[in-house]
């Protein structure tokens, strides 16, 4: 790879937050150190010991397509995402498959979630509430074509989609990739971090009073662009994205470590990523939330890791100004790294008084701790760190010159699939998926879940200790994983934990427990939240437990949008190991179905009233659940250690037709551009294929899709080509599915599974189901959808 | 409400609220041990349960208070209006 090819540009800024509603009015303010933080005037602040936010003041947010189907949290990102495109003098991209969309996010659309349970549980509420509804909305009114995902790692979401745009377009998956981070106000976050006596009734004091955070709302999008593609079209380019750097503490769901031991790696991991030395960091955009925890976890690596070589580093924290708006957070932070750094200027924290000052001398040392006003100062190189729960660790570096970027150097290496852990409706790990295929277990239930049982910790190992504090999704993925790793014989030690990483991919998260703690304080108030159950409403909760209870601690990240997640999970993974980041990738699908789930699907009118079986014609599905677990490591890699390889990832390949979030009619053709995109990425051609694992659930409108494609895209050849259905068994459990037909296919190109039941599209679309042997079959495709109108596809072989 | 009738009480709020298992709990079972496993989020949790359900404020209590459900009741008895 050419240097110019491993360049990414930001070519368009665009913010709003408390302190201003673009980014020349937010600057100016930032500038002026002002702080938007004031009394709430947004949520009920009753009995409750801290009555402080950082509102979006702006009403001009209505003023967009279709206002009445969109959460407060897509107003502010799509706001935010037409000013950073203009910027950019980009517009439309007519569903160019080259143009992506990663949006970061903590509570999604927790407003509408509020307003569901709170006025009359409207169904209209319902498509707005998952975080996956971001993206798709931004993906919608610009019409990007590509790779259109979530990342909902809570606090450090906003960094992470940047850095994975950067990740995406060095794969040469896009050209340009819409990045950022959006989250909104509301009782939820409020009541959850007050429960934790988190929040500081005096306003955030980051580095100085250590007191609290005090919340914040808003969006940051930042354009991210191939260099080659800025040059082409004479773009406006801000300044470099250079490397990045994600990792896992495996320590505690809300607390950082207090040795920074896994932030110091995200940094090292960034400043090695980028080719530059430590040296060359002028400012440093902390994460500064302003609890003691965080800050003083934060201080502490800062000296372990800059002292030697930059010890006069400037160090900021903008929270004072716009609050901690969580998972937009890295976002409007990286906005305003990326101006430090063209303007040769430094933020400061606000509010130290002279005695604050001198204390914050013995703390700080040499290093610049910048104060109350901006200061003047030439940078070479900016770096902007976020943190989050669930123990992620985000790091990334904004510079003027190209660096000598690390990425892809395993381009060449193959992955192999060494380890599988399914939970399903039908039962726990492996062994009792193969049985209930062998036994032809049918579906019985037109609602079907999980369960997790003691029984099952008792046979993983995991202390009750440990399992207590799960809930319903923590524990679907906890136990996949483990299973997955128990059955790759990988043990997990202090040499390989930085080796091996986690994408978790799910369709609704912690929509059900963000639901839940709704139903907690609409009862009890904000001053009544539990801190015990907020922690679940985060979505990257469940990988967070399994980084916890693994010991996993190099990248991990939550993506989520719709049921293709799943399939994401796996294709992103192969890219983390092409580009060299880790050794091993813990690819997951996961997705619950609690009470509430099934509640919002036959509200939505998608849920069967009986058992539906795919290719049905029915109108609707039967709503199922499950955590599907692939570990997939560099070829050589599970060489060393002997593994057994189920099969080989060849390739994944994403494509979109936009349609509005929550609907699929309409978006067909995008499916044979994702399935083209996969082949293409393995290097194979239809032809190659012996068969497909599906997406088919009964809902006719879904299967009708999958037929569509299948046939235009195989031709004759479809009529004899196995099409195997994991949700016949399962039922429709969106990621969980998705990531089960890809255990599915590797379980049949292992031979683990020799054979079963297939069903056969005929020309006439016609569908018949028979018993198909595995024996013969070399390659499958794997087939995923999402509402929206994203399709991806992912290739195992022998 | 008897002392008896107390720890059964928090006992309850220890396997509903925090996910303890009920057959390791006894009313002397260490709770931040290694087999309960409370930590401080937990603690925030009993705080606040105790002053709904007691009327008895535990902030800034010292951790020999929260040792076990003994210890907790006692706090209790002692602090009562």
């Amino acid at each position: 790879m050419a240097v110019s090819e491993k360049r990414c540009v930001v070519s368009g800024l665009g913010v709003i937050c408390a302190i201003g509603n673009n980014v020349e009015e937010t600057w100016k303010n930032a500038l002026a150190s002002v702080s938007g933080i004031h009394k709430t005037t947004s949520v009920d602040t009753k009995d409750c010991y801290a009555d402080l936010a950082a509102e979006v003041n702006c009403d001009t947010l209505d003023e967009l397509e279709c206002p009445d189907e969109k959460d407060r949290a897509s107003k502010l990102c799509i706001k935010a995402a037409k000013e950073a495109l203009a910027d950019a003098g980009l517009s439309d991209f007519a569903d160019s498959q080259r143009v992506g969309v990663i949006i970061g996010s903590c509570v999604g659309g927790v407003l509408s979630v509020e307003k569901y349970h709170r006025h009359g549980k409207n169904a209209l509420e319902i498509p707005k509430m998952p975080i996956a509804a971001i993206a798709s909305q931004v993906a919608e009114c610009c019409h990007a074509g590509g790779i259109v995902t979530n990342v909902a790692n809570a606090c450090a979401a906003g960094t992470l989609s940047i850095a994975m745009a950067c990740d995406l377009i060095r794969a040469g998956k896009a050209d340009v990739v819409i990045a950022g981070g959006a989250d909104s106000f509301a009782s939820v976050p409020y009541s959850g971090f007050l429960s934790l006596h988190a929040l500081d009734e005096n306003g955030c004091s980051p580095f100085n009073h250590c007191n609290g955070i005090t919340l914040g709302e808003g969006a940051g999008v930042v354009i991210v662009e191939s260099f080659e593609h800025a040059q082409k079209r004479g773009a406006k380019q801000y300044c470099e994205v250079l490397g990045s750097g994600c990792t896992s503490d495996a320590h505690h769901i809300t607390a950082p470590r207090e040795d920074g031991l896994c932030l110091m790696e995200a940094m090292d991991r960034a400043v090695r990523n980028s080719g530059i030395s430590k040296a060359e960091i002028g400012y440093l955009n902390a994460h500064g939330t302003g609890t003691g925890k965080n800050d003083n976890a934060e201080m502490n690596a800062f000296h372990q890791f800059f002292d030697a070589e930059n010890p006069t580093l400037s160090v900021s924290s903008t929270k004072v100004m716009t609050g901690h708006c969580l998972g937009a957070a890295g976002a409007i932070e990286a906005v305003f790294s990326i101006k430090a750094l063209t303007t040769d200027t430094v933020l400061p924290t606000l509010h130290y008084s002279p005695e604050d000052s001198e204390a914050l001398k013995e703390k700080a040392g040499r290093m610049d701790y910048v104060q109350n006003q901006p200061k003047s100062k030439h940078l070479e190189c900016v770096m902007s760190n976020n943190v989050a729960f669930g123990g992620t660790n985000a790091s990334i570096v904004f510079s003027k010159k190209p660096g000598n970027i690390q990425c892809q150097t395993a381009k060449d290496k193959k992955i192999a699939v060494t380890g599988l852990g399914i939970v399903t409706p039908l039962g726990n790990g492996k062994e009792r998926y193969l049985e209930a295929v062998k036994n032809s277990v049918q579906l019985q239930e037109p609602s079907v879940h999980s369960t997790i049982t003691n029984e099952d910790y008792k046979e993983l190992g995991i202390k009750m200790a440990f399992y207590r504090k799960l809930d319903n999704l923590g524990q679907l993925q906890t136990v996949s994983g483990v299973c997955a790793l128990k059955d790759a014989a990988f043990t997990v030690t202090e040499e390989n934990a930085k080796q091996i990483g986690i994408i978790v991919g799910t369709s609704e998260g912690g929509l059900g427990s963000t639901y839940d703690f709704e139903e907690l304080i609409a009862e009890s108030g904000n001053a009544g939240g539990s801190a015990f159950k907020f922690p679940h409403t985060v979505y990257n909760a469940a990988g967070g437990y399994l980084s916890i209870c693994s010991g996993i601690k190099g990248y991990g990240i939550t993506i989520t949008t719709g049921p293709v997640s799943g399939l994401d999970s796996i294709g992103f993974s192969m890219n983390v190991i092409h580009d060299g980041q880790e050794s091993a990738m813990m690819a997951t699908g996961t997705d619950e179905n609690i009470p509430v789930i099934t509640e919002f699907a036959q509200k939505l009118g998608v849920a069967a009233d009986s058992v539906v079986a795919p290719h049905a014609g029915a109108n609707g599905f039967v709503v199922g659940d499950g955590s599907v677990s692939i570990l997939l490591e560099e070829e050589s890699y599970a060489q060393a250690r002997s593994a057994k390889v189920y099969c080989y990832a060849l390739g994944y390949g994403n494509g979109r037709k936009n349609v509005k979030f929550g609907k699929i009619d309409g978006s067909e053709g995008a499916l044979d551009l994702a399935i083209a995109d996969a082949l293409a990425d393995a290097g194979i051609s239809a032809g190659d294929i012996d068969a497909v694992c599906g997406f088919a659930n009964g809902y006719k409108k879904i299967d009708d899709i999958e037929k569509g494609a299948l046939k235009r895209v195989f031709g004759d050849k479809l009529a004899s080509m196995p099409v195997f259905e994991v949700k016949e068994r399962t039922g429709e459990g969106r990621a969980g599915s998705a990531a089960l037909a890809a255990a599915e296919a590797a379980l049949l190109l292992s031979g683990d599974l020799a054979k079963d039941k297939a069903y056969y599209i005929a020309d006439d679309g016609s569908v018949t189901a028979k018993e198909a042997e595995s024996a013969g079959l070399k390659k499958i495709l794997v087939i995923s959808f999402a509402a929206g109108g994203s399709y991806s596809a992912v290739v195992f072989g022998k | 409400m008897n002392n008896e009738e107390m720890k059964q009480k928090l006992k309850e709020f220890f396997m509903s609220d925090l996910g303890v298992d009920g057959d390791v709990l006894n009313f002397d079972t260490p709770l931040f041990g290694d087999e309960i496993g409370l930590d401080s989020v937990d603690s925030l949790e009993i705080i606040s349960f105790v002053d709904d359900n007691f009327g008895v404020s535990m902030t800034g209590v010292g951790k020999e208070h929260f040792q076990s459900i003994d210890t907790i009741a006692a706090f209790i008895e002692n602090n009562k209006a």
